[in-house]
């Protein structure tokens, strides 16, 4: 299992596959396919001309960079040169990106290829992917559900094969929600690992870009490529350039102190968990000693999350005031990213004696604290990513329904730490994600235990 | 229409704040952290320009999506129309 993105690159390297071909295929199966599932807002025209440069470059004898030609789609809050960034809005769907996000510029040197621009919630702000602008991304995994979002296009791209691999954006769950529902692997890194310039943000302090892959040597690779720091970035974390793919052949995980709370059962649908339960068996049956840990406040993570995103958010979209430039995004903007704006608004002028954002900043406080305690105690912590299965696309649920879909990933923004999502099974075809959350840096671990369970699930199906 | 879904957003934004309050209670208080990292890059060293001929290109991308420009291709800026 988890062999697809190794297979691809020995293709490519060896010369059986050549770029442009890979591209072509990509390309074909985009035209065939987004019709009904709707991953790519946008393709990129000069994605073949890019493949034949690279080939150009290979006949005159030069290495491949690290990602030899794979097709990559991008997000579309992230800047690639003449493409558009429209964060699926019409506040932006006029807006041609000047420029490269410092992300994009690291995989054109590792010979990525842009394919394309992938659909997305708006503005990020959503769990399901219906909130797009450009209408909802369907789940090609569990067709006719929601993909999960916000990175909707990235996770549902990879599940129907459309690309090799995608750049998403977690601020709350937003890569490893959709990972889990389409049965792909996503990380969110260490806050601070990778660079956000070029990123439009939705919480400065909590977004981070991060790799959707179909297994865990493409996460492991794309992160490899992007992270690092990047002079120009005021918080950013200096650590030395690590390679990831090196220490994946092998994984090995005896020995492992893996963590698993009682508080994740208590707000997760017992189908999902009965899965959640049967890879955590595995984990021990790969010689893991599976620990207790308690994480008691884990439910008050999510209301100080939505406070703080919503303040950050607030702030950040008062450059959208249609000053001839974009739409004013209140006119134009769908009723998720109205609330947010609405409730940043709210806070920020009711905000005395730190009744509402001061507040939630020491609830994350508290959230940070017991997660690095347990950290402290295990190398890993496993869990559930999404409590529930994902409901059909257009059904009407309510606004903390919708919420309920990031209990389990947003502790892990709050707190700055990483976290992966490797697929564990299904339930009555529908995928279910076991996420891996580990220390500040911890992503050698974190896909340690992803690549091991992933070598050997046969994916349980309930 | 618009003023009926203004106002039942706005009644739900402020729900979730309130509940956030009750949630809160009783939880003990801790120093605020803005960012989880406390490694700021604040004075960042001076790097290298950026070469004139990636600067000319730049600008003729820029002037391609700007709004609005005057004879010499300089960016126009308009004020606001709310702003009297």
């Amino acid at each position: 299992m988890g062999e697809v993105t190794k297979a691809k690159l020995d293709q490519l390297r060896s010369g059986e596959l050549s770029p442009v071909e890979n591209v072509r295929r990509a390309l074909e199966r985009i035209s065939k396919l987004n019709p009904k599932i709707n991953a790519f807002i946008e393709v990129n025209n000069g994605a073949v001309a890019q493949a034949e440069a690279l080939e150009r470059k290979l006949k005159r004898g030069k290495r491949a960079g690290k990602l030899a030609g794979l097709a990559i789609g991008i997000k579309s809050n992230i800047n690639v040169n003449g493409l558009r960034a429209t964060c699926a809005s019409r506040t932006l769907e006029d807006y041609v990106a000047a420029y490269d996000a410092e992300v994009v510029k690291r995989v054109l040197v590792e010979d990525g290829i842009i394919i394309g621009v992938n659909n997305m919630d708006e503005f990020a702000c959503g769990s399901s992917g219906e909130t797009s602008a450009f209408g909802a991304t369907d789940n090609p995994a569990a067709p006719s559900r929601i993909p999960g979002g916000s990175s909707s296009g990235g996770g549902a791209a990879i599940a129907a094969a459309m690309c090799d691999l995608c750049l998403g954006t977690d601020t709350g769950g937003s890569i490893r929600n959709p990972a889990s529902h389409c049965g792909v692997v996503g990380v969110k890194p260490t806050y601070g690992l990778v660079p956000r310039q070029g990123l439009i943000d939705l919480g400065m302090s909590l977004d981070q870009i991060g790799p959707i892959a179909p297994d865990v040597y493409g996460a492991a690779l794309l992160l490899e490529v992007i992270a690092g720091k990047n002079q120009n970035e005021c918080v950013m974390l200096d650590v030395p350039k690590t390679s990831y793919i090196d220490k994946l052949d092998g994984a090995d995980i005896k020995g492992m102190k893996v963590g698993i709370s009682p508080q994740f059962s208590e707000i997760t649908d017992p189908a999902v968990m009965n899965v959640i339960d049967k890879s955590i068996e595995a984990l021990r049956d790969l010689g893991a000693e599976i620990v207790d840990i308690e994480l008691p406040h884990i439910e008050e993570a999510l209301p100080a999350y939505y406070l703080i995103v919503s303040v950050e958010f607030f702030s950040t979209t008062r450059k959208f005031d249609g000053r001839k430039y974009g739409k004013r995004i209140e006119d134009v903007c769908g009723d998720e990213v109205l609330r947010r704006i609405l409730r940043g608004r709210y806070i920020s002028q009711k905000e005395y004696r730190g009744k509402y954002y001061q507040r939630a900043l020491q609830v994350r406080t508290l959230i940070r604290r017991e997660l690095m305690a347990a950290l402290e105690k295990v190398d890993v912590i496993v869990g559930p990513t999404v409590p529930k299965l994902p409901h059909k696309l257009g059904e009407k649920i309510s606004v903390d329904a919708m919420y309920a879909y990031d209990y389990l990933t947003i502790p892990a923004n709050l707190a700055g730490i990483c976290g992966g999502v490797v697929k564990a099974g299904e339930v009555n075809g529908i995928p279910v994600g076991l996420q891996v959350q580990g220390m500040v840096l911890g992503e050698e671990q974190v896909l340690r235990v992803m690549r091991a369970f992933e070598a050997v699930s046969s994916t349980t199906t309930v | 229409m618009a003023e009926e879904r203004q106002k039942e957003i706005e009644r739900s934004a402020e729900e979730i704040v309130e509940s956030f309050v009750k949630a809160a209670e009783g939880l003990p208080s801790e120093r605020e952290m803005y960012y989880s990292q406390e490694a700021y890059n604040v004075v960042r060293p001076d790097g290298k320009p950026s070469s004139s001929e990636e600067r000319t290109e730049f600008r003729k991308r820029f002037i391609k999506i700007m709004p609005a420009k005057d004879e010499d291709g300089n960016l126009r800026v308009e004020v606001a129309k709310w702003v009297k």
